[in-house]
């Protein structure tokens, strides 16, 4: 896993103690990137990760690389990603409604401003795009995206190396209680309940530790039943800046989580965050191609039910005793301007 | 190609692949070496540069590494892993002569367990497409042992700070008993390591409690010193710190085997 707030299911699992119930002797490894991750998880370094389900994709279809086999066994968060634009002139519009201050923050700006996201195949970048289209703005022309890791988007903010970003949380508050930029937007607002974290393992793994990895997922949604309620919040705060861990920034931290003073929030419990729905494998390879980084022969389909995995999910949410609304997987809310295959890149909206 | 080099280099390795189309008139590969730790890339350059067909590039300090790869287009990207910037690497595409060209991770499908050693070592390999491919193997194998190397250097290191650190802490925790409890040193020696052995811990660890505990008790109560009921007003300056009979402790101890 990477330092972030999102992260705190496994960190919650570990500090309260659930893992060991349960069984499964957890080694925690914080890593610096999440293309070490995607590495570690191919090559059997790591069992399990905290993972960006669009990088589980790419990695599956061999798109950073030859394909590894990664499934997708169950989804750990929805939201908590916020775009930050830095500069004074943000902060005079203040009060318009998001699209409008973008647009007018980039009629000020001279040649494409730099946006920073955590990875290509992040949904930072992809939920990014998708609404910088929707205002009318082209991700590809109008704007550069780079990629600049989490911890340290603050500082490139600070120092002007970027104008803005889209990352997870604390990063988003942490920025404005630097002084180094305003949010603009936040995830939850572009797409409600989106989402975010997911687990991912190899499929051999998988397929050679099936009790295991039914545990693992049992105790992972014993961890984020306790993450969602807000009267454990402080003890969750405590697991994630505790500073032989991730060490996170404790205020913008709790800022994120539920009762938090963020408008942008991470929620962790119940189906909708915990089942991994190939209708948002289907929502993420779509948005990949749509801009170019997918072919048009690979059959997204079976691409996202090779890799989404609702059959394992649900075999430990029985034991746990989760509910799981029937049709769950058809009846995921969408936004439905991604459905409709966009005319042009921009104005998704437009009919 | 690295393999066809005309030079005799540590690197010449794996087996000539013939059903490649020879391309010896493009030889030159383009390295950049990313890795902020100076001692380690400089004893990577050095090694790589005894293969005349490589140049090594470095990125500037504090360059973001998407700008470092746009401005010197190289062929092979050679990244430490502990950077966090490494995942600015993926799915951006090298601008060279005059086409963007998409770069990839270097795996070799055929050869898992490389892989993961280099992983383990903390390297990473990325590839750049539509140009001739290099072969990347030998290098990323010079890379992943010089890293490992550095790697045990670092860890052995750590282990001798970290033996220091402990020993200093058995050091106070003893000074702080022969104070507090009016041992001797051999009996402060003994009580630790009866206390370690009956609670199953190291003598390092039950020292770090009682250091710990002294810390937070002098934090505590004011004024911070420690005299005994019965000892005189007038108690002799060296009794109120801790620091001064410390050293003498930690003198007496060096000598002692």
């Amino acid at each position: 896993m990477l330092r972030l707030t999102d992260s705190a299911p496994v960190v919650v699992a570990k500090a309260h103690d659930i893992f060991r119930p349960l069984d499964i002797h957890a080694v925690l490894s914080i890593e610096p990137s999440w293309a070490n991750i995607a590495d570690k998880l191919t090559y059997g370094l790591l069992d399990a990760a905290v993972m960006l389900p669009p990088l589980v994709l790419a990695s599956a279809l061999g798109l950073r690389g030859p394909a590894a086999r990664l499934i997708v066994p169950m989804g750990l968060s929805q939201g908590g990603n916020t775009i930050v634009l830095g500069g004074e002139a943000i902060k005079e519009s203040a009060g318009l409604p998001p699209g409008a201050r973008l647009v007018a923050w980039l009629a000020g700006q001279t040649g494409r401003p730099r946006i920073a996201v955590v990875h290509r195949f992040s949904t930072h970048n992809l939920l990014l795009r998708y609404w910088l289209a929707l205002t009318g703005v082209d991700p590809d022309r109008d704007i550069e995206t780079v990629v600049v890791p989490p911890e340290q988007v603050v500082p490139a903010l600070a120092s002007g190396q970027i104008a803005g970003f889209c990352a997870g949380a604390p990063w988003g508050l942490t920025a404005e209680m630097a002084g180094a930029g305003s949010v603009l937007i936040g995830t939850s607002d572009i797409w409600p309940f989106h989402p975010e974290k997911c687990l991912a393992v190899r499929d051999d793994w998988a397929a050679a530790n099936p009790e295991a990895l039914t545990r693992l997922l049992r105790a992972l949604m014993r961890a984020q039943a306790i993450c969602d309620q807000q009267e454990a919040a402080d003890g969750v705060v405590s697991a994630l800046a505790d500073e032989s861990g991730l060490a996170l920034p404790r205020e913008a931290a709790r800022a994120a989580l539920p009762g938090g003073s963020s408008h942008e929030q991470i929620h962790f419990h119940g189906a909708g965050a915990a089942f991994p729905a190939p209708p948002h494998a289907i929502w993420f390879l779509r948005q990949m191609r749509r801009w170019g980084w997918l072919d048009a022969e690979t059959n997204i389909v079976n691409a996202a039910a090779a890799v989404y995995r609702p059959d394992l999910f649900s075999l430990a949410a029985r034991m746990e005793d989760l509910y799981i609304p029937p049709g769950i997987a058809r009846n995921i809310p969408i936004p439905e301007a991604v459905w409709a295959e966009p005319a042009s890149k921009t104005g998704a909206l437009d009919p | 190609m690295l393999r066809r080099s005309t030079t005799g280099t540590v690197l010449a390795a794996g087996p000539r692949d013939d059903s490649q189309p020879d391309h010896k008139r493009t030889l030159a590969v383009r390295i950049l070496l990313a890795d902020d730790d100076t001692a380690r890339a400089g004893a990577l350059t050095k090694v790589l540069s005894a293969d005349p067909s490589l140049t090594i590039l470095r990125p500037r300090p504090g360059e973001l590494l998407a700008d470092a790869v746009a401005a010197l287009a190289p062929d092979v990207v050679l990244v430490d892993m502990a950077r966090p910037d490494r995942d600015a690497l993926e799915g951006i595409r090298v601008v060279a002569s005059n086409a963007p060209r998409p770069i990839v991770l270097f795996v070799d499908q055929d050869d898992a367990a490389f892989m993961e050693e280099a992983i383990r070592a903390g390297v990473s390999s990325y590839n750049v497409l539509g140009v001739p491919p290099p072969d990347v193997k030998p290098i990323l194998r010079a890379a992943a042992a010089m890293f490992r190397h550095h790697q045990t250097a670092r860890a052995e290191l750590r282990e001798a700070e970290k033996r220091l650190r402990e020993r200093e802490t058995v050091d106070r925790a003893k000074a702080i008993l022969i104070k507090e409890r009016r041992m001797s040193e051999p009996d402060a020696y003994r009580w630790l390591r009866t206390r370690a052995m009956s609670s199953a811990r190291r003598i390092p660890d039950v020292a770090q409690e009682i250091v710990a505990r002294h810390l937070g008790a002098r934090e505590s109560v004011m004024p911070p010193t420690i005299v005994q009921a019965g000892d005189p007003p007038g108690a002799p300056e060296n009794a109120k710190t801790p620091g001064s009979n410390d050293g003498g402790i930690e003198a007496r101890e060096k000598g002692a085997p």
